[in-house]
């Protein structure tokens, strides 16, 4: 009997195998997770011309374009009938809502070396270990000088039969749309000699469309009738709005190319720059008009809520949450992307719902051309708001439109999605609002809000606001006025401590009223004598305080001199010397006066003083 | 003696006057209450506003304003009233709740509301107080701090401890009426309001024919940027924008 031999380290294996299945499980889910988590990549292979001559050259781009800001390059195929040049490449980014999507054209020049028809269809891009593909891409090699049709050739050449400088073709790629279907509208602008600066473009009349401007191309250079144009392309698509015939009016460039050389025969004509510094000849070229015969759409097989809407769309529809409460609001959005006359999407119907109650929150539009076609994405955000409570559905969202390509109406849906709807705390079901909770209802039967109050509170009148009131303001202007106010007691305390001339200045009239106080005491003729001292102290304490002089020694002139020095009023040195004079005499002779003598003096003396303080002493 | 009487008989009857008000304004308060009490809520809300409009405004007759609309059904105008019942009085937990508790009925709500962290951080601070309260403190500080400066230079004192009373006087002065001076800005200098319409088209222009941006729901509050005589340029809570006319809203 065979016996099976016992694997050797058996019973060590599970550990080892264990850890290396773990390793490699590990990797594989991180390897799914690296593929699942890269960013879309697209490559778009574009070419300048789909025919060339052989002796002419074809513009290959390859645009790569994802969410990665390091795009690798493309890598192209074996390409044995051309010869290949690099011609550089572009980047750019662009940054929407936080999203970075980065783009590389990387541009070659191809040049044929037989005629024929090549594919170019196997230009890829590896990134993180897969191959992304482009589109592919023909390019017709025919003999050189035939790339042109016949009519180009034609319009080449000037009613002599001479080769023409410059001139301008339109073309259109469809002479019988469908009304709402692109028609793509090209302008080249020939020439085949110098010209100065940038040219200056008419653009044609489009009466009966709707138009967009795809864009220019970048300049190239053609071959006819054995003469180099440098071409200058730009692009227009085209909406027809109405059926019948339309014309596209005629297109216009104006530009300034160099002059024909004179035969100098003026000796002089040698200082003439006017060619060497850019001075030519203004010239237009034009453009022929063309006329489309605009079809209507077919009426059969024709959708009930069709439109309008031509061209090749897809619809996709995604919602912002897979699970809310009732009455919490879900955003879906609905984006309808694709080729055609994009602004002119209408929204998808959403028919009248049991479950959820839905408002059109926004829709915005994003457009771009692909090639020649225009067309973009339109987006309708719509909110939903679930009245009940399990497992709800948004329904599906159908969207039709005309495509020309297949000559058919197209129905694009989506698929309905299944929204988790729970039920917060405390909802109970009633009549009318079937799965509302009495806490979430608005109305006489809603609770949940706290009752009102029944003491009004203090009642200030509408819209006071206390910073700008009276009260507020003054008593905030108090310790302003407060600091100022000790401020300024303080500094004239210390001034006064100071400065003794100030000090005797600032007392003299206080001074003075409090002895001519006491001198109406003593205005008696009993007291005459007193009181006539007094009255002259009254004024010679007055005016030497005011100047900080000793009073002493004082006299009649010296007072009447110090008052002039002062622009005192002639009239009052007058007084002041009569009133003194009086005082003097009195002082010596007081016998012979009477009463009025004194009353006479005392009233002359407050007078006289009240002239002295109108006299500017500082 | 002659002025003495005059000026007692005038203040007499200026006290009657305010008596007379004050008794009217209870009066009819009291009556709006009742017939809010018997769910009769527009007698009650016609009375509240004639409260309003003769005697002024209290936090608690623009909080029973907002109960008398929310259950008449009339969320813009609950959360109108609301809203300016928590503007008088943000520390009543009463007007925040109902303030709160009605901006949830809103059918759209504002997803992807943006801060500013600094504004958020002052908000947090600020909300629970009100205005004339922060103004009285910012007042009293700058009182203190006026007192300080009458000492050092009215009174001629110097001493460290009036320095350092002075400084941090000054300190908190600052705080206190920067953070008021951000609540009135706040509160009353951004211009607000309340979408009262059930139906309030938000469009791209100040115009009927302009495409409509989105469509608004009673009780949005939104910032108003600008005016033209029939729009309001209006600033969403997640910063989206648009005009509005003046009708279907109500500053607050």
């Amino acid at each position: 009997m065979e016996t099976i031999p016992e694997k050797t380290g058996s019973t060590q294996a599970p550990a080892g195998f264990i850890l290396t299945a773990l390793l490699v499980g590990i990797f594989a889910v991180g390897l799914t997770v690296a593929v699942s988590a890269t960013p879309d990549l697209s490559v778009n292979v574009m070419l300048d011309r789909d025919t060339i001559g052989l002796d002419e050259q074809a513009l290959l781009q390859v645009e790569i374009s994802g969410e990665s800001q390091n795009l690798p390059a493309p890598v192209l195929p074996t390409l044995p009938t051309f010869e290949i040049y690099s011609q550089g490449r572009s980047s750019s980014i662009n940054i929407v809502n936080g999203k970075v999507t980065s783009s590389v054209v990387y541009r070659y020049l191809l040049l044929p070396q037989k005629p024929g028809v090549f594919p170019i269809d196997q230009i890829s891009v590896v990134y993180n270990n897969r191959r992304h593909k482009g589109n592919a891409v023909e390019l017709t090699v025919v003999d050189a000088g035939s790339a042109s049709p016949q009519e180009l050739e034609d319009r080449a050449l000037d009613t002599e039969g001479d080769s023409r400088d410059y001139f301008m073709e339109a073309v259109v790629d469809k002479k019988e749309p469908f009304v709402n279907e692109q028609v793509t509208l090209t302008l080249k602008f020939y020439i085949a000699v110098r010209y100065y600066g940038s040219p200056e473009l008419t653009e044609p009349t489009t009466t009966g469309f709707w138009t967009e401007v795809i864009g220019n191309k970048a300049p190239y250079f053609q071959k006819i009738n054995d003469r180099r144009y440098k071409v200058i392309e730009r692009k227009y698509a085209l909406f027809p709005t109405q059926t019948g015939k339309l014309t596209i009016g005629r297109a216009a460039i104006r530009t300034t190319v160099a002059g024909k050389r004179r035969q100098k025969r003026d000796p002089f004509d040698v200082f003439d720059f006017g060619d060497f510094f850019g001075r030519g000849v203004e010239v237009t070229a034009r453009s022929r008009p063309i006329t489309v015969d605009v079809q209507p759409l077919p009426r059969a097989e024709r959708p009930d809520d069709f439109t309008g809407t031509i061209g090749s769309f897809s619809i996709r529809v995604s919602a912002d949450k897979s699970q809310v409460e009732v009455n919490q609001p879900v955003t879906v959005t609905v984006a309808i992307t694709g080729t055609g006359n994009i602004k002119s999407v209408a929204e998808p119907v959403i028919p009248e719902l049991d479950d959820f109650r839905v408002y059109r929150a926004s829709s915005s539009e994003k457009l771009s051309a692909s090639g020649d076609k225009f067309g973009g994405t339109k987006i309708f955000e719509e909110v939903f708001i679930p009245r009940r409570p399990g497992t709800l559905e948004i329904p599906a969202f159908k969207f039709n439109y005309f495509d020309p390509g297949k000559n058919r109406y197209v129905t694009g849906s989506t698929r309905p999605m299944p929204l988790m709807v729970t039920r917060p705390e405390g909802y109970v079901a009633s009549q009318d609002q079937p799965y509302v909770s009495p806490d979430m209802t608005i109305g006489s039967e809603a609770r949940g809000i706290r009752h009102i109050k029944f003491q009004l509170g203090q009642v200030t009148p509408r819209g006071r606001v206390i910073l700008l009131t009276p009260l507020f303001l003054l008593v905030n202007s108090l310790p302003v006025l407060l600091l100022a106010g000790t401020v300024l007691l303080r500094r004239r305390r210390e001034k006064l401590a100071a400065d003794v001339g100030y000090a005797r200045a600032r007392g003299a009239a206080r001074l003075a009223r409090k002895r001519l106080a006491k001198a109406k005491t003593l205005a008696q003729v009993q007291q005459a004598g007193e009181f006539y001292a007094e009255v002259y102290q009254v004024l010679t304490s007055y005016i030497a305080d005011k100047l900080n002089i000793s009073p002493h020694g004082l006299t009649t002139e010296s007072i009447a001199e110090l008052l002039r020095q002062r622009a005192a009023d002639e009239k009052l040195v007058a007084d002041v010397s009569r009133v003194i004079e009086e005082c003097d005499f009195a002082r010596f002779a007081p016998a012979s006066l009477t009463q009025q003598d004194i009353d006479r003096s005392l009233e002359q003396v407050e007078t006289v003083m009240i002239g002295i303080e109108g006299v500017r002493f500082a | 003696m002659r002025r003495l009487c005059f000026a007692l008989v005038a203040s007499a009857v200026f006290a009657m006057l305010l008596s007379s008000a004050v008794r009217a304004q209870t009066e009819e308060f009291a009556a709006a209450n009742k017939f809010y009490e018997e769910k009769d809520y527009p007698s009650a809300i016609r009375l509240y506003l004639s409260v309003l409009n003769q005697h002024g405004e209290s936090p608690t007759l623009y909080l029973n304003l907002g109960n008398a609309y929310f259950k008449a059904g009339d969320l813009g105008h609950a959360v109108l009233y609301y809203t300016r019942a928590k503007r008088r009085d943000p520390s009543d937990e009463d007007i925040a709740h109902n303030f709160m508790f009605a901006r949830q009925f809103s059918r759209v709500q504002m997803e992807g509301v943006q801060l500013n962290p600094i504004s958020a951080f002052l908000s947090s601070i600020v909300d629970p107080y009100r205005l004339d309260a922060m103004a009285w403190l910012t007042c009293a500080l700058f009182l203190v701090f006026m007192l300080f400066l009458v000492i050092r230079y009215g009174l001629g004192v110097v001493s460290p401890a009036v320095r350092i009373g002075a400084i941090v006087a000054v300190v908190f002065l600052f705080v206190v009426g920067g953070l008021t001076s951000f609540k009135y800005r706040t509160d009353y200098l951004t211009r607000r309001a309340v979408i009262i319409a059930d139906e309030c088209p938000v469009r791209t222009g100040a115009s009927e024919q302009s495409d409509m941006e989105l469509q608004g729901a009673p009780g949005l509050v939104v910032e108003i940027m600008s005016e033209t005589s029939d729009y309001y340029n209006v600033l969403f809570e997640n910063k989206r924008r648009g005009w509005v006319k003046k009708e279907l809203v109500a500053e607050i």
